[in-house]
């Protein structure tokens, strides 16, 4: 009885300490892709300073387009419409962490020429993008940060913020969510000649549909029925409802659930169609054709 | 033109943004101001045709799009396979073998302009559809200072490798200050002497008076002259400066590195 006991127990530490190592190993794995992707970055300090141009410019470029449609004297509205653009801009940015950042960075090692030598080393492909996903993050916090102070500077507009941890909540959500669209498209990147013109598209369907730029019941009904169907629609409405007390969509309580289970549902079924597009580009030799 | 038919998704992403970019705008436009968005819009431009006169400013913004992203993007393709060097050394003219480069441009501005501005005033306006001539021909003229543009680009790609970075610049540049989907009175003054420098400004400006003003090229004689001046101006000093970048790059054997 003595030694089952005992012999349990060993097992029980065994298997903590396997826990324990693979949770290690794949914290290693995640830090390195961190790393590595961050050297890669540092090297092109030209795309660093383009980035840093051209994305506040994008802002304004937007900005000054609105401006022809909104009324003069209406201060108040024009305040509101700063918020509701300064947010929209940043689920945009963060989206393009997935479609360019994530899905992109598949593209670019196959260019590159090692991809095959990133998928021969002992890792998981998964983290190397989640590494990927982290460094892009990092960079898009530091761009949203510098634009926010020159639009502060430049026209003395400050950002609202309602509830922060209802928004960080939601925030995690809506990152949860682009990286299983991440991997689903850096998957597409493996089977798709034409990526580029897949992202564009993509991209420009998000910004039209799902109310990052302007709200949903903007949008003609039959058009909107799809903004309706599409999961960032939630994630950006939810973010919204938290930075500026919008209301929502559903009722907010059903909202946040639906929201929580499709960032899972999406995480989930990124992680498999990755996986299962990796292993038929195997199977074909498909891996590094362009 | 090759490139372009083995890739015709690229080619349809250059007709669909200008529509996508229209929608958008208006979409926010239609956000901030309801149903009073056109009213405002037209008290702001004189003119309530908001499709015509956005597509306009994006027609023209996309031209400049594919012309510099063109020429930056197959020289960079020619330094990485190697063949730059080749090109270079073929006994003709710099100058023609670079406009030579963005000469099917012309082919792809065409399709643009008649897709985008085209179906746009048949749509909205279709009397003053004998506009579309004269405002393709302003156009074009607006083609030969952006050759100017792509001579000192191809200088810089020569000398700091990254066309990518360069292309994304100076599209949004131009997108932010030619008053792509905004007069550029709106800017403050000092952006608009900017805006004064680059030929798409007027471009944008001379077609929009010509389609939605019912102005003419005599009468907009002055922007013409302008355009034509910058016309002259911008390909002699692209040249110019692309030239000294050469002669520098073959002094420190840059043309091989990528």
């Amino acid at each position: 009885m003595g030694s089952s006991n005992v012999s349990r127990k060993r097992l029980a530490l065994q298997v903590n300490s396997q826990n324990t190592n693979s949770l290690t190993k794949i914290g290693g794995e995640f830090k390195a892709a961190f790393l590595k992707d961050l050297r890669s970055y540092v090297r092109y300090p030209a795309w660093l300073l383009g980035e840093f141009i051209s994305t506040p410019l994008w802002f304004f470029f937007f900005a000054l387009g609105v401006t022809l449609f909104s009324p003069t004297n209406l201060k108040k509205s024009t305040l509101d419409s700063f918020n509701f653009f300064y947010f929209g801009f940043i689920f945009i940015i963060l989206f393009s962490t997935a479609v360019w950042g994530i899905g992109q960075s598949i593209r670019n090692e196959q260019q590159a020429g090692t991809l095959e030598q990133f998928f021969l080393a002992p890792v998981n492909r998964v983290t190397l993008i989640v590494g990927r996903w982290a460094r892009v993050f990092l960079t898009d916090v530091l761009i949203i940060g510098y634009t926010t102070v020159i639009v502060y500077t430049l026209g003395n507009e400050r950002p609202a913020m309602h509830n922060p941890s209802l928004f960080l909540f939601s925030l995690g959500l809506y990152e949860i969510g682009l990286i299983g669209f991440g991997l689903f498209f850096a998957g597409l990147t493996m089977r798709i000649k034409s990526y580029n013109t897949l992202s564009n598209m993509v991209f420009f369907g998000y910004m039209i549909l799902t109310g990052a730029l302007f709200p949903v019941d903007v949008i003609p009904i039959p058009f909107r029925y799809i903004s309706l169907a599409i999961p960032f629609t939630y994630f950006i409405d939810l973010m919204r409802n938290a930075a500026l007390s919008t209301s929502t969509i559903l009722p907010a309580s059903i909202e946040y659930l639906t929201a929580t289970i499709l960032a899972f549902s999406m995480l989930l079924i990124g992680f498999v169609a990755f996986n299962k597009i990796e292993e038929q580009a195997r199977v074909k030799g498909t891996i590094s054709a362009m | 033109m090759k490139h372009y038919a083995r890739k015709p998704g690229s080619f349809v992403i250059y007709l669909a943004l200008p529509f996508m970019f229209t929608l958008l705008i208006f979409g926010m436009g239609r956000f901030v101001s309801g149903g009073n968005a056109a009213t405002y819009f037209a008290a702001r431009t004189g003119t309530a045709n908001i499709l015509v006169y956005e597509m306009i400013g994006s027609a023209v913004w996309m031209t400049s799009w594919v012309v510099v992203e063109d020429v930056g993007v197959s020289l960079r393709n020619e330094q990485i396979s190697g063949t730059l060097e080749q090109n270079f050394l073929a006994p003709i003219d710099r100058a023609t073998l670079l406009v030579g480069m963005s000469l099917a441009d012309i082919v792809i501005t065409t399709v643009i302009f008649l897709i985008s501005v085209g179906v746009a005033v048949i749509v909205t306006m279709p009397a003053d559809f004998a506009g579309l001539l004269q405002a393709y021909l302003v156009l074009l003229v607006g083609l030969f200072p952006l050759f100017g543009v792509c001579f000192v680009f191809s200088g810089i790609i020569i000398r700091f490798k990254e066309p990518y970075v360069f292309v994304q610049i100076v599209n949004v540049l131009f997108a932010v200050l030619t008053g792509t989907y905004y007069p550029v009175a709106l800017l403050p003054l000092w952006v608009q002497f900017l805006s004064g420098l680059l030929p798409q400004t007027y471009v944008i400006e001379d077609m929009r008076q010509i389609i939605l003003a019912n102005q003419n090229l005599v009468s907009l004689y002055g922007n013409i002259f302008v355009l034509v001046a910058l016309a002259l101006t911008y390909p002699t000093v692209g040249y110019g400066i692309f030239k000294r970048i050469e002669k520098k790059a073959g002094v420190t054997g840059e043309f091989s590195k990528y």
